[in-house]
């Protein structure tokens, strides 16, 4: 597709590009600067005072307790993105040459699944593994103790719940990517005798490596801000960043806590992010060397 | 281990990973129906008694009706903004080359790289201070701007994957034949872009619809379906929840299964261009 070069004056290109970047600008730009100056004040009686120190910032640093949470948080979202991310490459490959015939309705049925409330089916699997729920139910009337899994209320709960909410994400892009790659590379390979596996490990999974990585950041991200599992799956034993972020601004009402909180998680965020990417670039420099 | 074999586990593995995870998806699904057609208070299996009495309850209650009220009104006017600026941001993506266009697409692109939570939370701090100067307070239309400013970017992606099959010399030709620039936008380009549009309105609505974490941090006092449900399961278990949850799947159906439809004949109308050229 050819494209059309465009000047700054043209009517076409400010129609089509300001009001979206005024929008950003006003209410994604300005926000994210508001909350890196609102770190800075201070509150007294859940009131906010503009004091202009770094009393919030001493606070976050000297308290180790923040700093646990964050640490949690971190390994749960990692946990979960390489569960997602594993999960979704026999899922896709098979969606794509296994079930090809089908795979209009199994799409259909997962893109249901993931478009319901996520509220409602986190209610949902509470009342599945609760102690009189489903589960524990079944496995009752065939002749086990009553509440035999006592999973629910614990941070395995919590992983369920995340990995149940994010699956989709990673099975997507994995699907995605893969459905581009050309058939005939592995039959190539095949030919040449290549094992199944190996035409798999040496053709299919580098080439659709960009879908894996696209799936594997947007869980990574979407996991570090997660609080309706911990909750309601979790019990809130264990909370992790979102929560604690919900109750500095909530319940305490300290508000340059909250952004403070919420600035440390967005640079541990992009931290990662960061790291995956030089990774990528450096193993990517690695291959074409070879 | 011989290819035979090899082809065997092979099998098991990935026939076995797809309806292992189908049903994994759909195992809070069926529970929730299922207890929605209990008689008991408490959701406890087995269920004892069948009734459809819950229904009855959910749709006596109003916080319900001015939840499910307030969610249709958000879902659409999200909808409507976002697939608008995504039809501008999309142009502005692929089709156009222009000056600053990397920062563009990454600051356009940006809002899905932020947990959603901390998008509202960093968006109420703003809006807490505009509603000072301005003497308002949170409420549906700060729920608004939090929606678009989270969905657009999607719409932006969904557009512009509609947009790669899109064949210049259309334009040309429509330009030689002496059409202005907006004739060409209205009879040639958005017609043939359409389903793109329809699928990303339809995708906007369900995300919009569904929303929890950036309603609960923008909406104020203001109720929607999911912080509604969130308000109630919070305080502990109300039977009427899963009433609910079988009541708004069908509407998700019908919408899903209409943009199965749309992307098919989209579809077919590549492959009969294809065949022609």
């Amino acid at each position: 597709m050819a494209e059309m070069q465009k000047s700054w004056r043209d009517g076409a290109l400010r129609l089509s590009t300001l009001p979206l970047l005024l929008l950003m600008g006003l209410f994604f730009v300005i926000p994210l600067i508001m909350t890196a100056l609102l770190s800075f004040q201070g509150t007294q009686y859940y009131r906010l005072v503009w004091t202009w120190d770094t009393n919030v910032w001493t606070d976050v640093f000297s308290q180790i307790h923040y700093w646990k949470i964050m640490w949690r948080t971190l390994t749960m979202a990692l946990v979960c993105t390489l569960l997602c991310t594993v999960l979704a490459i026999p899922i896709a490959y098979a969606m794509l040459h296994r079930l090809s015939r089908w795979s209009d309705q199994i799409t259909l049925l997962m893109v249901f699944a993931f478009l319901t409330d996520a509220v409602l089916k986190t209610f949902g699997w509470v009342l599945f593994l609760d102690r009189s729920g489903v589960l524990n139910g079944t496995l009752e009337a065939i002749g086990f103790p009553p509440a035999a899994v006592n999973v629910l209320f614990s941070p395995n709960a919590t992983m369920i719940g995340m990995v149940y909410n994010l699956l989709p994400y990673t099975i997507f892009t994995t699907a995605l990517s893969m459905a581009r790659i050309d058939r005939d590379l592995v039959l190539a390979a095949r030919d040449a005798g290549a094992t199944r596996l190996r035409a798999f490990h040496e053709v299919t999974l580098p080439l659709a490596k960009p879908g894996i990585w696209a799936g594997a950041v947007l869980v990574f991200v979407l996991s570090l801000g997660v609080f309706l599992e911990p909750k309601v799956m979790g019990g809130g034993t264990s909370p992790l960043a979102a929560e604690l972020i919900r109750q500095s601004f909530e319940t305490r009402v300290n508000w340059p806590l909250g952004a403070a909180l919420t600035l440390v998680l967005i640079v541990i965020g992009a931290a990662v992010l960061a790291m995956a990417g030089v990774l990528a670039f450096w193993q990517a420099r690695r291959g074409s060397n070879d | 281990m011989t290819d035979q074999m090899e082809k065997r586990l092979a099998d098991i593995v990935l026939y076995g990973s797809v309806i292992a995870v189908l049903i994994f998806f759909y195992i809070p699904i069926a529970t929730l129906i299922l207890f929605s057609f209990t008689q008991s208070r408490f959701l406890s299996w087995p269920i004892s008694e069948f009734s459809t009495r819950w229904y009855g309850e959910l749709l006596a209650d109003r916080d319900f009706w001015s939840s499910l009220g307030n969610s249709a009104l958000l879902a659409v006017l999200a909808t409507l903004f976002a697939t608008l600026l995504g039809i501008g941001g999309a142009f502005a993506w692929s089709r156009y080359k222009f000056r600053f266009q990397w920062s563009f697409r990454i600051l356009t692109f940006a809002p899905l790289l932020f947990p959603q939570l901390l998008l509202g939370v960093v968006m109420l701090l703003w809006f807490s201070v505009l509603a000072g100067w301005l003497n308002l307070s949170p409420g549906l239309w700060s729920a608004v701007i939090g929606h678009v400013i989270y969905i657009t970017p999607f719409c932006i992606v969904i557009i512009s994957v509609q947009m790669q099959g899109y064949d210049d010399t259309l334009d040309y030709a429509a330009e030689d034949a002496g059409a202005t620039r907006w004739q060409i936008l209205r009879e040639i380009t958005l017609p043939l872009i359409l389903p793109g549009i329809f699928s990303a309105a339809i995708f906007a609505f369900l995300l919009s619809w569904g929303n929890f974490y950036i309603t609960y941090s923008l909406s104020g006092s203001t109720r929607t379906l999911p912080t509604f449900v969130f308000s109630g399961i919070a305080v502990g278990s109300s039977p009427i929840y899963p009433a609910l949850a079988t009541l708004t799947f069908l509407p998700a159906l019908v919408l899903i299964f209409a943009v199965g439809r749309l992307r098919k004949r989209a579809a077919r109308r590549r492959l009969s261009k294809v065949a022609e050229g």
